[in-house]
């Protein structure tokens, strides 16, 4: 539960979203309507060994992986789309948030012409973030029920989700393929629980507050069906300890480069992103001293549709929380925690049935060795998690 | 070489049939859209919403039918050379990250005609390559 989430001008947004006419109402006429709304709803179902993952799915059922979202666009002009999502999320101990307003922004776009385009847009935007973090949320768009926790913790999904801020966009489409880019500045969410977890080790009785965040990201759709991308962030936030706290005002620093390819063989699609995210932590005082370490963050995935409606997937996913001690011993030796607690490596094997246009139901199954990116609020206790462990995931989710 | 001269003509008839333009879908746009022809690259950008204005800058409404509708799969794979799942996801991705908006979908044929007709700027396709009251039909090149 944070503050910002929940104050002032965000639940305004909500309730101004929420409150928008239907979409239904704008198509009576024939010109097509101004502005829409779609939606979707899913639940999944978890249970895993050893280790839990949303909730409690050890040697158990899980139900409490929830994601909802209404998504709104309206197009007062034909220079400027306003658009907006509210989304209801449930995940186990770590995301207990509900109800929240997950991005709302105007975009103008201030040149136009048929293959070239720029535009502005700010308000509480999306981060540009690798090929899948806009919707992250929506599960039509994902390549599993789960997407490959290297790149795109869920632990820290609140710094990568959307922050208020403004991005400079552009499009141009050519002969050797279509190209566009993001560039902007935010203030970045670091006050979550699960956010604390990743970069102070615990949930801290002070608060971790974002102080601004550049994010730029170039993609390169060529005619071969290959894209490739490229995301650079910058994060610092800082903390102001609360009474009686052990830990002095410190300094957080997050940096990414992540590269992202991915090719397209008619059926058949092969994607690859890697990243090294770099923290740093200073400032802190005795209890928490000042450190930099270079994650590690890969994946290789394989979708198959071998059936209109149907499809496969493999992917490995790595995953490193640092590059100079992939094995953690070093950390355990410093630390008495378990080593695996600083690595992950996990085989996922997934299936994907889009029974109607609207309807999709799918079922995953995880083999994986190492804790690194377990989510710390469902599994407090770190010297009781084990390091191999599987996991079985099934999700319905339908739109409109 | 009667024979030979009736050969040629088979072989003709059969490049025809086998040509995308003359099985797949019709183009049909407003009248108010310019010009008589449409290159598959342009009809590509249009429908992965990566072109979102005609030459004149005249904003494009893009319109659809169901994902499962057979003109539909036949549009997408024989004339974009796309899977319908593939533009599902270029569609998704750019709707709801608010980057643009996606192809409004209609449930027939007719109703594709009549938002044709009425929307300026429109572009749809249809099943049958022929020419209707107060639309234009654009040849693929």
């Amino acid at each position: 539960m944070t503050a910002s989430r929940h104050s002032g001008w965000n639940s305004l947004l909500l309730s101004v979203l929420l409150a928008a006419p239907p979409a239904w109402a704008g198509t009576d006429d024939l010109a097509g309507p101004r502005y829409r709304i779609q939606g979707f709803a899913a639940q999944g179902l978890i249970g895993t060994t050893n280790n839990r993952f949303f909730g409690d799915s050890r040697d158990a059922a899980s139900a409490e992986f929830t994601e909802a979202g209404l998504h709104g666009t309206w197009q007062p002009l034909d220079a400027l789309r306003i658009s907006g999502q509210a989304l209801y999320r449930r995940a186990g101990e770590s995301d207990e948030a509900g109800l929240r307003l997950d991005y709302a922004q105007a975009d103008w776009q201030f040149y136009q012409s048929d293959v070239t385009r720029f535009g502005l847009r700010f308000g509480k935007v999306k981060l540009p973030y690798g090929l899948y973090n806009e919707t992250r949320d929506v599960p039509f768009t994902r390549s599993g029920i789960l997407l490959p926790q290297s790149v795109y913790v869920d632990n820290s999904r609140e710094l990568l989700l959307a922050a208020p801020g403004a991005f400079l966009h552009g499009a141009s489409v050519q002969k050797y393929g279509a190209t566009d880019f993001q560039i902007g500045w935010v203030r970045p969410a670091f006050d979550s629980e699960s956010v604390e977890y990743s970069f102070l080790g615990n949930a801290r009785p002070g608060k971790l507050e974002g102080r601004g965040a550049l994010g730029a990201r170039l993609r390169w759709d060529l005619p071969t069906e290959t894209t490739l991308m490229l995301t650079y962030a910058d994060a610092r936030g800082e903390y102001s300890p609360a009474s009686g706290d052990l830990l002095a005002a410190g300094k957080v620093k997050f940096r990414n480069t992540l590269f992202t390819l991915q090719q397209r063989l008619d059926t058949l699609t092969l994607t690859a992103e890697y990243g090294e995210p770099r923290f740093t932590l200073s400032g802190f005082g005795p209890w928490l001293p000042d450190s930099q370490r270079h994650v590690q963050a890969a994946y290789l995935q394989g979708e198959w549709r071998f059936r209109p409606d149907w499809e496969l997937m493999l992917r490995h996913d790595v995953f490193y929380r640092d590059q100079d001690d992939r094995n953690g011993r070093q950390f355990q030796a410093a630390t008495g925690l378990p080593a695996h607690s600083m690595f992950a490596h996990d085989w996922t094997l997934g299936l994907r049935w889009d029974a109607t246009p609207s309807l999709m139901l799918r079922a995953e199954y995880h083999h994986v060795n190492g804790t690194a990116w377990l989510p710390g609020p469902d599994n407090p206790d770190l010297i009781n998690r084990e390091q191999h462990w599987n996991m079985w995931l099934l999700q319905a989710a339908w739109r409109f | 070489m009667a024979h030979a001269r009736f050969l040629l003509w088979q072989l003709i008839a059969l490049a025809l049939l086998a040509s995308p333009f003359a099985a797949s879908a019709g183009i049909i746009v407003h009248p108010s859209v310019e010009g008589r022809s449409i290159s598959i690259a342009s009809l590509r950008n249009i429908y992965t919403l990566r072109q979102t204005l005609w030459p004149n800058r005249q904003p494009i409404v893009i319109y659809v039918l169901p994902d499962d509708h057979p003109v539909h799969e036949a549009f997408a794979k024989e004339t974009l050379g796309l899977y319908p799942y593939r533009l599902r996801q270029t569609w998704d991705r750019l709707s709801f990250s608010g980057m643009a908006g996606a192809p409004i979908e209609v449930k027939d044929e007719n109703e594709m005609r009549a938002r044709v007709r009425a929307t300026p700027g429109a572009i749809g396709y249809t099943s049958k390559d022929t020419a209707y009251d107060g639309i234009k039909t654009l040849r693929l090149e």
